[in-house]
């Protein structure tokens, strides 16, 4: 066996590709059997390759700083994550659950407020959160769809259970670098591929293409698309040029767009203004649009929003429906999922106890030391509290947060997150990871094969995010036995 | 396919900028050569340099005196000055950053290694040992730039816009490089007959064009034949009529055209006015004012028509 296989600790966590025995799970063994039987120091030498495949590639994301912007190489962990299609299927089938369900909820809360009126979901906490936009009162997008476009995160707790931590519905990031890694894994680990049979997900951009296409208002062989992005200081610009390149879409700034009397949107062109029917929006809709929303942004375009009502105009995802992606609002998707939908959810989420509910609030601040503490809407793992690696001044100042805002705060139990076999310096070591697919939504419903994996490289950690210290790896959904 | 109007500004710009950084390394390296043939009672100085380049301002307000070492700092090393060899290179590769989607894949990778080596070779260059091999380096550098893109670089909107900039530039700088010749500028006391074979010879090097003066003229250097090769040679491609030809043929496919193109008429008429026979040293340096206040009109003209255009 290679040496740095050698004392893997397996058992202490829910691990992806080992079992608590020592074994490779099936679906993984042929990823395990091959790498272990690498000679060597052949560990090493793939690790460089793709870390050379990254450079070459120009795979990099941007990450701030007091010295400014810096823009680091893509992590990546060499060792694929490893699904079978049949359980992916079950995983699949709740995620397109969920998005149905996420959808109703956002064109019933800016329609009719059935759901509200009917008690379901509390009104206050849906009106009065800073995620809901007055502005869209009275929209209908096309298919009543508003989130076009939802990354949601998923875990595997302690029994190996798929379970959603949140939804991300407002400009969820990452496809391009689940592209990414299958690429690079490609290049550095080709025989992987000879026996397996690995759900390909280069297909992405074409689905996200006919995903906007569909909400063309204009009926067109091809309608113009564009992918609005805040410009190249923006941690993701790297995706919003990769989409825009896969889709054959524009990539534009605010000021590349305009808005006419006709109520049009219109991007600036050499042959003249050129009419555009679909925004893939990668701005953040409180800078998108200076007369709707803050008047202070030169990111946006004026006008946009009237444009979008006028109905000349669609936008990916649409204005407002962060509405229901709030860590609140999150605590209720199962009962929307049996209030829309009929149906039982698929998918199994957190327990989660809302700081603003009296009872639950007692329970958080009695037990900060053991549970996980998230403000409603951040995200990019901002503002968390993880208890059980929390000091006492920390949690001092989360309680008093906690009684200031209750309303801002929600807490989870600590997971026990699942662990994937990671090669850190020169041996291979368990990881927490988590996963993010992404479902799109237009006419039909898709959901990527897999999804991007995001790992957290210290050891212990639970942050998987790429601004702070995550790395990736390659996911791969396989049919069949290896 | 169209184009984003801030797309074609920026590669519109990035023509610009790379030949600005090549025709200053030319302008230097001959005005380099120039000055170690002249005897010392010529007395020619080198903020001669600075004036050409329209840089007076900026450079007085870090520098007291325009001798050699301030002014090679100036020129070769000040990374944020806009006169600067780096300056020019750094912009030229900033925008490509924003634009490699529409140019061949080396061009990032070609830009990114010039700037580099101009980051780190700048500094040792001020001195008069290492300052040629630099300036050759940054020329043959630019060049390849060029030769990549015009043999790779699809003949659509993203060449045509990449190629007004660098036309609209080059006819810049090489009527500016006319005007140390002219004398004016020199502030020099009368003429001295001697040197003046040599000012000539040395500006028609930094067009890399004596060989084809004299084949195409002769061996005789005067400088009313110069001034009228280098503007009126319709077959030299560094000739002002050759560029604005070229712009011509560019702008003439492009929608809105009108009043980029009665500005290019009106410079090419102008173009058709100049008499070196006839005229003063005085004269003709008015003329070249003149000529590039014209090419900074067809600037705004191609800036208004296609990088800023009104609402419909």
């Amino acid at each position: 066996m290679n040496e740095s296989w050698k004392s893997y600790p397996a058992g202490s966590f829910f691990d992806e590709l080992i079992t608590p025995k020592g074994q490779p799970r099936a679906a993984a063994r042929g990823v395990v059997r091959l790498l272990q039987k690498l000679p060597g120091d052949e560990m090493a030498e793939r690790r460089a390759a793709a870390e050379l495949a990254i450079r070459e590639m120009g795979i990099s994301f941007t990450v701030y700083n007091e010295a400014g912007n810096i823009d680091r190489a893509w992590p990546f962990d060499i060792i694929p994550r490893v699904i079978s299609a049949r359980q992916w299927q079950a995983v699949s089938d709740g995620l397109r659950q969920r998005s149905l369900a996420l959808n109703h909820f956002i064109d019933d809360i800016y329609n009719r407020q059935k759901i509200l009126a009917d008690g379901v979901v509390p009104a206050d906490i849906v009106l009065e959160s800073t995620n809901f936009k007055p502005q869209c009162m009275g929209m209908s997008p096309r298919f009543g769809v508003w989130a076009h476009v939802c990354g949601s995160d998923l875990v595997r707790d302690g029994d190996g259970r798929f379970r959603v931590l949140e939804d991300n519905l407002r400009v969820p990031s990452g496809v391009s670098y689940m592209l990414e890694n299958r690429e690079i894994t490609k290049r550095v680990l080709p025989e992987l591929f000879e026996n397996y049979s690995i759900l390909p997900v280069d297909d992405s951009p074409s689905q996200l293409y006919q995903t906007l296409a569909s909400l063309s208002p204009r009926e067109r062989r091809r309608p113009c698309i564009v992918v609005l992005t805040p410009g190249i200081f923006n941690s993701a610009y790297f995706e919003h040029a990769y989409l825009a390149q896969g889709m054959g879409a524009e990539l534009v700034e605010g000021r590349d767009l305009m808005v006419a009397d006709d109520n049009c949107v219109y991007m600036r062109t050499v042959d003249g203004p050129v009419r555009v029917d679909v925004i893939y929006r990668r701005i953040d809709e409180e800078f998108m649009d200076p007369e709707a929303f803050r008047p202070e942004s030169l990111l946006g375009v004026a006008g946009l929003m009237r444009a979008w009502k006028a109905g000349n105009v669609a936008i990916a995802n649409a204005p407002g429906s962060g509405v229901a992606d709030d860590k609140v609002i999150y605590a209720f998707v199962p009962d929307m999922i049996r209030y829309y939908l009929k149906q039982k959810p698929l998918l199994a989420s957190v327990p989660t106890w809302l700081c603003m509910r009296e009872k639950d609030r007692e329970h958080v601040l009695k037990n900060l030391d053991q549970l996980v503490v998230k403000p409603a809407n951040e995200s990019g793992g901002y503002g968390i509290m993880v208890g059980p690696h929390s000091t006492a001044a920390v949690r001092r100042k989360f309680a008093r947060l906690i009684e200031e805002n209750p309303r801002n705060y929600v807490a989870q139990p600590t997971l026990a997150l699942s662990t994937a076999p990671t090669y850190i310096d020169d041996k291979v070591e368990p990881r927490h990871l988590d996963l993010r697919p992404f479902i799109l939504q237009g006419r039909d419903t898709w959901v990527t094969p897999g999804g991007l994996t995001r790992v957290a490289l210290t050891k212990g950690s639970l942050v998987v995010n790429s601004s702070q210290g995550g790395g990736s790896k390659d996911t791969w959904i396989v049919e069949g036995k290896a | 396919m169209t184009m984003l109007s801030s797309v074609a500004e920026r590669l519109y710009w990035m023509g610009r900028y790379l030949e600005r950084a090549e025709d200053s390394a030319r302008l230097v390296a001959a005005y380099n050569h120039l000055i170690m043939d002249i005897p010392r009672a010529a007395e020619l100085g080198w903020d001669v340099l600075i004036r050409i380049l329209d840089a007076e301002p900026l450079f007085y307000q870090q520098y007291r005196v325009g001798n050699e070492q301030n002014v090679l700092r100036f020129l070769l090393a000040e990374q944020d000055s806009s006169a600067s060899i780096p300056f020019a290179v750094r912009w030229a590769r900033e925008n490509v950053r924003t634009t490699r989607d529409v140019l061949p894949e080396e061009t990032w990778e070609q830009l990114n290694e010039l700037h580099l080596y101009v980051s780190d070779a700048a500094e040792k260059s001020v001195g008069r040992r290492n300052r040629q091999a630099f300036l050759e380096e940054v020329i043959s550098r630019c060049q390849r730039v060029n030769g990549m893109l015009s043999s790779s670089l699809p003949r659509d909107h993203a060449h045509r816009f990449l190629r007004l900039g660098h036309l609209l530039e080059r006819s810049d700088m090489t009527t500016r490089l006319m005007d140390v010749g002219t004398g004016e500028i020199l502030q020099r006391d009368g003429t001295h007959e001697a040197i003046d074979p040599l000012i000539w010879t040395s500006l028609l090097q930094a067009l890399s064009s004596f060989g084809a003066y004299r084949r195409m003229i002769g061996p005789l250097v005067e400088a009313q034949q110069v001034l009228e090769f280098v503007f009126q040679e319709p077959l030299l491609p560094r000739s002002v009529a050759f560029c604005l030809a070229e712009i011509r043929a560019e702008l003439k496919p492009l929608n809105n055209h009108e009043k980029a193109m009665r500005t290019l008429a009106r410079g090419r008429r102008k173009l058709g006015k100049l008499q070196p026979e006839h005229m003063s040293r005085e004269a003709l340096h008015a003329y070249i004012d003149e000529f590039q206040a014209l090419l900074a009109d067809l600037h705004d003209a191609i800036t208004a028509s296609w990088f800023q255009p009104d609402t419909p």
